[in-house]
């Protein structure tokens, strides 16, 4: 009976892991103290992508600080503001961030290098001062309308020309990754796909093995309990 | 029979510094049940109550942490504008108080197996010879407590017998023979530490702690399992970010089995509980 609880445990453990999907897609909205409103679509072949890789894959310049455990602050974000305050953060307005949830933003609860993006999320930042100043409305659909050429290759992806360089300031980690930069303020939205890294790795199987593992000593442990169980106590 | 308190007392750090350390849910499944499996052949029939208290110990985080908290990407209900516990409940953070309260029941737990395996004594008797007058002094103090509790229930019962009232209304009458029978405790305790010389000298055993090879197999498989605790790297775990948690790699459950080997050796051979009252 236990060891049918544990064979059933672990697949239920089994079906709940996601397949990997081929290329997930991301949007970013950027708000300035000014109103005006950039947006980016970002594809990537990973599950998941962190805040600060969705601006570094964006291709908007960005100069961001690691505060330790904490994370990590961004100090300047499409070059606003215009120079980068000691410390990271000036007396006046800073880069609030947010996290599109439904139909509204949400503060985010982690900087920008621990919160997590999946397919169809979206992150906005706005140069405001005062707390919880969020950024204008903007659907995901309309950020990433355009879908990345299904039939696009690696290869052809490497070929395609960028549209803007990023300049990020901080030194982020080396993308392996697909990136799609997708500029929707200017008609027509067109994503346009380059590659900065080795062709994406081919989704991995769940490996079973630590799964059997975890398995197989449960299945032991409720044997052992089971034998301990019976013998009285004092 | 493992007996020695050294064997639990390290044995009881290496479950601690587990529980502490890695907060994968999985790895947490695993410990819990591991010292559920060391506690049964020791059991007793009256420390239920331990394990009661040690989950309700754990429902704590749980509530706390659905309740106060408002982060997170899986969305349970939404309370109206009700002032701290208005607002999105979240999974996730059903999920880190889970993983809070687990470790703590896994804390009480280890505690539970020690306060059933080990006695005082024992305890004092392996101290250092300058740590053996604080020593007993601590125990003698940390008994007292349990010891003025039950002598409280004691007289609330011979109060109930008689008839007479024994709720809150009535605890200025129960203070008075409990001041009493405290200070007598208190005068028995030091005419008993003075009848068996104590500050002469350390006490001479009737029938000596020995290292018996349970308890060597026990310390080193725990000194082992703290060793692979802090050398193998564990599978973060934090709900905020990903509410499913990874599975564990296979080498920690090294650490997980070198844990059980309590529970191995008395599911093996025979627990003798005779000693306990020597």
């Amino acid at each position: 009976m236990g060891a049918a609880a544990s064979a059933a445990l672990i697949a239920g453990f089994l079906s709940i892991r996601p397949a990997h999907a081929a290329i997930h897609h991301a949007a970013l909205v950027i708000q300035h103290a000014s109103g005006s409103v950039i947006t980016r679509c970002v594809a990537f072949a990973e599950d998941q992508i962190t805040g600060l890789q969705l601006v570094e894959r964006s291709g908007v310049p960005y100069e961001a600080q690691s505060f330790g455990s904490i994370g990590t602050a961004m100090c300047q974000l499409d070059r606003e503001p215009s120079t980068v305050p000691s410390g990271c953060f000036g007396s006046g307005p800073y880069w609030q961030y947010f996290h599109r949830r439904g139909a509204a933003w949400q503060t985010s609860a982690f900087g920008a290098s621990s919160s997590v993006l999946r397919d169809g999320d979206m992150d906005g930042w706005h140069y405001a001062a005062g707390a919880n100043q969020v950024p204008g409305n903007v659907a995901f659909a309309s950020v990433c309308a355009a879908p990345a050429p299904p039939t696009a290759s690696a290869t052809q992806l490497a070929q395609a020309p960028q549209h803007t360089t990023p300049v990020p300031t901080a030194t982020p980690a080396p993308s392996t990754s697909l990136e799609a930069l997708a500029p929707s303020d200017s008609p027509p939205p067109n994503a346009v796909l380059t590659s900065t890294g080795p062709p994406a790795q081919p989704p991995k199987a769940t490996a079973l093995g630590p799964w059997l593992a975890f398995g197989s000593m449960a299945i032991l442990l409720l044997t052992l309990g089971a034998v301990n169980l019976r013998r009285r106590g004092p | 029979m493992i007996r020695h308190p050294l064997a639990w007392g390290v044995w009881a750090t290496a479950v601690l510094a587990a529980a502490f350390v890695d907060r994968n849910p999985y790895f947490q499944v695993l410990l819990l049940l591991v010292v559920v499996n060391v506690f049964l052949p020791y059991r007793g029939r009256r420390r239920v109550g331990t394990w009661k208290f040690a989950l309700a110990l754990a429902l704590v985080p749980v509530l706390f942490s659905a309740a106060l908290s408002r982060f997170g990407r899986h969305v349970l209900f939404t309370l109206p504008a009700i002032p701290i516990i208005g607002g999105r409940w979240t999974l996730d953070a059903v999920a880190f108080g889970a993983s809070t309260g687990l470790a703590l029941l896994l804390t009480v737990a280890a505690f539970a197996v020690l306060q059933t395996t080990v006695r005082s004594a024992d305890i004092v008797a392996i101290l250092p010879r300058p740590l053996y007058r604080a020593g007993t002094t601590v125990a003698l103090a940390l008994a007292f407590a349990p010891k003025t509790l039950a002598a409280f229930q004691s007289i609330r019962e011979a109060r109930r017998l008689r008839g007479q009232r024994t709720g809150w209304r009535s605890a200025p009458a129960l203070l008075m023979p409990l001041l009493l029978t405290t200070l007598e405790r208190a005068l028995q305790y030091g005419e008993s530490l003075d009848a068996r010389g104590f500050g002469s000298g350390r006490r001479s055993r009737y029938r000596p702690l020995h290292w018996t090879a349970q308890d060597v197999l026990v310390l080193i498989a725990s000194l082992a399992a703290i060793v692979a605790i802090a050398v193998l790297p564990g599978v973060p775990y934090n709900p905020y970010l990903e509410l499913m948690p990874g599975v564990p790699n296979p080498d920690q459950w090294l650490a997980v089995g070198l844990l059980a080997v309590p529970a191995l050796t008395a599911s093996l051979l025979r627990v003798d509980h005779a000693p306990h009252h020597a």
